[in-house]
């Protein structure tokens, strides 16, 4: 493992249910690897474990067998308080649902990971108006989640995710409850993080417009690995084509 | 099916529906208890010596009832908000609302009647021996005084059933009038509520301006009489919550642009406050007047209670006077712990007693300052004057002139001879014996026999000669059902206002939950969540516990002409309110047990 890699799974199982009741194995043996600065999605048929993935990855579960490795930390080793701390520094996190706090303005819910590290309210002030002025919701920060639409609330909850610098940036289906337009914002919003900031993003989609602004694209079936595509240095619509054109291959 | 799915909801709730069926058991059985007391006519009638005590009973079961009612809607609150998404789901699936209806009214009126019935049985129970055993904790005997009475648990059981069937037409009417969305989505966001700052200027000088009225009134009781306490009810009231309106808002969002605000989960706690404190303003508002009634009654009960005794060793010279004593009654003398005695020997004829001038130059008898001289209240002072001066002003005293009382109860005119004209002087002789002991509490036992062998042996008009032990039990008397009813609403009132707050703290923990699943999600440590909601659930308990100490310490001045000096109703609340505020603790920790176990994220494990 080189010091660029910013996430290592090896081997990862995940069995649902316990011992004696009725088991399910959702996770079967994966391994992959994503490098520092690296944008990758992870596509997959409904059902076929892509939550459950990126749940070990984040530390919202725990895997039944293998290594995580995420930013030079054994995940797997971790407990109680390390495993929240983990969360609050390496991981940024995008929602599907937003998950914004409706009890705090849009400027509160950007500052609560920092606020977590007990960061001093100067800096934060500093990095909040950063990330604002980068995703251009900067007049909302005043804002309560009630009184935005889903497209701000999801860059909102984008600012949130970056905030504090993590390692890595997981998206669940951030476009998911999206219109086209605002979709469409928020996938070059990503794009634009992990360009200018060099921060590695694994998005989840079943999607293939949002997937064609990755970089590679793993796809899970049946727990494992399927296959793996390279953008390299097509278009986007020629890699959209690709991705088509391996989702009809992949889904047969 | 449906009716299953409703029980399967139920099954998995359980502990959440055994907490709420035992707050509304508790409920019932104090109400029972309570009403057995006020409606029990033979009861009322062998101990409700003054006329107050019956209007206060009166007064205490208007409480009562109005909390009662207060209580089962919050109480019944906190059902619906464990059963609207079951429900909203099952409409969602097609079920028909009118079937929906007639579960909910089922529900609610099921679980109604049997914590009605539970509690009616427990309130019997504890009837039978608590109440006993609270009434010799108080050394009071109060007659006629039985478990089992027939119209207080048809009075229970019609108010609660009564009560019941509304709670369901308002939990059926509302579900089935609320769309199906907004059953789902309980965790509804709250409109953000805005600071006016003028508005706000003058609602929280009104609420100071009725709070004072309020207050003042409470002090005027005297020349305001009955309708002090509506008035001070309804200014408190008004004022407590225009304040809370006023002043709470304006503080947390003060708070929030400060840099504490900005550090860990503070700024949540203060958003999360921020929204409950403004739908909370009305509960915390009763709440506080709910924990100021109990907090008083219960102080009020134990300042008669720990005082009587002091006072009435204050009252007169003597504790006992004892008319021509036998063996026996020596004997139970010598045991006493005495502080001053003297004997005098007594000629009765026509209207006139006389005694001998050369026992009262011996031992002079004793007496006392009046209240407002003697500053310390534990030890009156006791003076003796020289013969002369006797003759001439202490003869008249009242404690020397009633140990010799006339068969029409008048008092034989006394006069002083010297010792030859006495031994000349005819008329029946009778010798009487003035004990006055250190402390009346812990001689209570003898004092008792030897009061009551002197009331024995003597018809009138001997057993008049009132000594302050006497008196103490006449007082006892009269101020047991007060005393009794400040302890008894006192804790009542404390039980049902912390379950107050509590089931409406605990209607808001499923909208909780997935506010601290996110933060569970990004990464915030199980301690900072714990205490976050430890700090939060605390403060909605500390700002009515605040303003209840507040009220009750102005609401005392009502007690003052009651507990006239050398009583006050001041004395000694130290550790009544300590002893209050750890239940009220107790309650605190429960819910906030509760609420843990509801709210926290549980952590993965394999
Ligand atoms: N907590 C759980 N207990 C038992 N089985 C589970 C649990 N969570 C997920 N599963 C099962 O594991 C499998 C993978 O689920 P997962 O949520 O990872 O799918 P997904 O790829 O995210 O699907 P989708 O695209 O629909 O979101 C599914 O078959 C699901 O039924
Ligand atoms: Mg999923």
């Amino acid at each position: 493992m080189t010091t660029n890699t910013v996430v290592n799974v090896h081997n990862l199982e995940k069995t649902y249910g316990k011992a004696n009741e009725r088991q399910y194995k959702a996770l079967k043996g994966l391994d992959f690897t994503v490098e520092a600065g690296e944008f990758v999605g992870i596509m997959g048929a409904s059902g076929s474990g892509k939550t459950t993935l990126l749940n070990m990855l984040s530390t919202l579960d725990v895997p039944t067998k293998g290594d995580v490795v995420v930013n030079g930390h054994d995940v797997t080793k971790m407990r109680g308080n390390q495993l929240a701390d983990f969360r609050a520094q390496e991981v940024g996190f995008i929602f599907q649902d937003f998950n914004l706090l409706e009890s705090l303005t849009a400027e509160e819910n950007i500052g609560l990971p920092l606020a977590l590290k007990g960061t001093p309210s100067r800096v934060m002030d500093q990095a909040i108006h950063e990330v604002a002025t980068t995703l251009s919701i900067a007049d909302l920060l005043q804002k309560y989640p009630a009184e935005l639409s889903g497209g701000q609330k999801q860059r909102v909850a984008a600012a949130r995710a970056i905030v504090h610098h993590p390692s890595i940036l997981m998206g669940d289906e951030p476009t998911g409850a999206l219109d086209s337009t605002s979709a469409r914002e928020l996938l070059d919003l990503l794009t634009t993080i992990n360009q200018k900031q060099h921060m590695s993003v694994l998005l989840v989609t079943h999607d293939p417009f949002s997937a064609s602004f990755c970089q590679r694209i793993l796809f899970i079936k049946d727990g494992q690995i399927g296959s793996e595509i390279k953008r390299g240095e097509q278009d986007r619509s020629a890699f959209y084509q690709q991705i088509l054109n391996e989702l009809g291959t992949f889904n047969e | 099916m449906l009716g299953k799915l409703a029980l399967a909801g139920i099954k998995n709730r359980r502990r959440d529906y055994l907490v709420l069926l035992a707050g509304l058991t508790m409920s019932a059985a104090i109400f029972y208890m309570f009403a057995n007391l006020a409606t029990n006519r033979a009861f009322l009638k062998a101990n409700a010596m003054v006329n107050q005590a019956s209007i206060i009973f009166g007064f205490g079961a208007v409480l009562l009832i109005l909390i009662t009612i207060v209580y089962i809607m919050y109480a019944n609150s906190f059902l619906l908000s464990m059963r609207q998404h079951d429900y909203g789901l099952f409409m969602m699936l097609g079920a028909t609302r009118k079937r929906i209806g007639e579960l909910v009214f089922l529900e609610t009126l099921i679980l109604g009647a049997v914590a009605t019935a539970i509690g009616i049985v427990l309130g019997l129970l504890i009837s039978q021996f608590l109440v006993g055993l609270l009434l010799d904790m108080l050394g009071l005997h109060l007659a006629h005084l039985s478990a089992f009475y027939l119209p207080a648990i048809i009075t229970t059981a019609v108010l609660y059933v009564g009560l019941f069937i509304l709670a369901s037409l308002f939990n059926m009417v509302r579900l089935t009038r609320t769309t199906v969305l907004k059953l789902l989505h309980t965790d509804e966001q709250a409109n953000q509520p805005k600071i006016h700052p003028f508005r706000q200027m003058v609602a929280a000088v009104l609420g100071v301006a009725f709070l004072g009225i309020g207050y003042w009134a409470l002090a005027a009781i005297k020349t305001l009489q009955m309708t002090a306490i509506p008035v001070a009810l309804v200014t408190i009231t008004i004022g407590t919550y225009l304040l809370f309106r006023a002043t709470l808002l304006v503080i947390i969002q003060g708070l929030r642009r400060t840099k504490w605000a900005k550090r860990h989960l503070n700024g949540f706690l203060l958003g999360q406050l921020n929204f409950r404190v403004y739908n909370y303003t009305r509960m915390l508002t009763i709440v506080s007047l709910l924990f100021a009634m109990a907090l008083g009654a219960i102080t009020v009960g134990s300042g008669y209670h720990r005082q009587l005794p002091m006072m009435a060793n204050s009252i007169g010279t003597y504790t006992v006077a004892i008319h021509n004593k036998n063996a026996q009654e020596q004997k139970l003398i010598d045991q006493l712990n005495v502080e001053h005695q003297a004997t005098y020997t007594q000629k009765r004829q026509g209207k006139v007693v006389y005694y001998n001038a050369a026992e009262l130059q011996q031992q002079p008898f004793e007496l006392s300052k009046s209240a407002q001289l003697a500053k310390s209240l534990k030890h009156p002072k006791f003076y003796t004057e020289s013969l002369a001066k006797f003759k001439k002003n202490g003869i008249q005293d009242f404690d020397f002139q009633s140990l010799a009382v006339r068969q029409d109860m008048g008092f034989y005119t006394p006069k002083i001879l010297n010792a030859k004209q006495f031994a000349k002087q005819k008329g029946t002789t009778l010798t009487v014996t003035t004990v006055r002991v250190k402390d009346l509490v812990q001689d209570q036992k003898v004092l008792k026999q030897l009061n009551h062998m002197e009331v024995k042996r003597f018809a009138l008009p001997e057993q008049v000669t009132v000594g302050n032990y006497q008196s103490y039990e006449m007082m006892s008397g009269i101020f047991g059902g007060l005393e009794f009813m400040g302890y008894f609403l006192g804790i009542a009132f404390l039980a049902m206002l912390a379950s107050c707050l509590m089931f409406k703290i605990l209607s808001g923990a499923p909208g909780d939950k997935q506010r601290y699943q996110m933060l569970y999600k990004i990464g915030v440590r199980q301690n900072l969540m714990r205490h976050g909601i430890a700090k939060e659930i605390g403060i909605l308990f500390l700002i009515p516990g605040i303003m209840g100490v507040i009220d009750v310490l102005f609401g005392l001045q009502m007690f003052k002409p009651i507990m006239s000096s050398p009583m006050s109703p001041y004395l000694g609340i130290g550790s009544i309110f300590a002893i209050f505020i750890g239940l009220y603790a107790i309650y605190y920790a429960i819910t906030l047990t509760l609420y843990w176990r509801i709210v926290l994220p549980k952590a993965p494990t394999n």
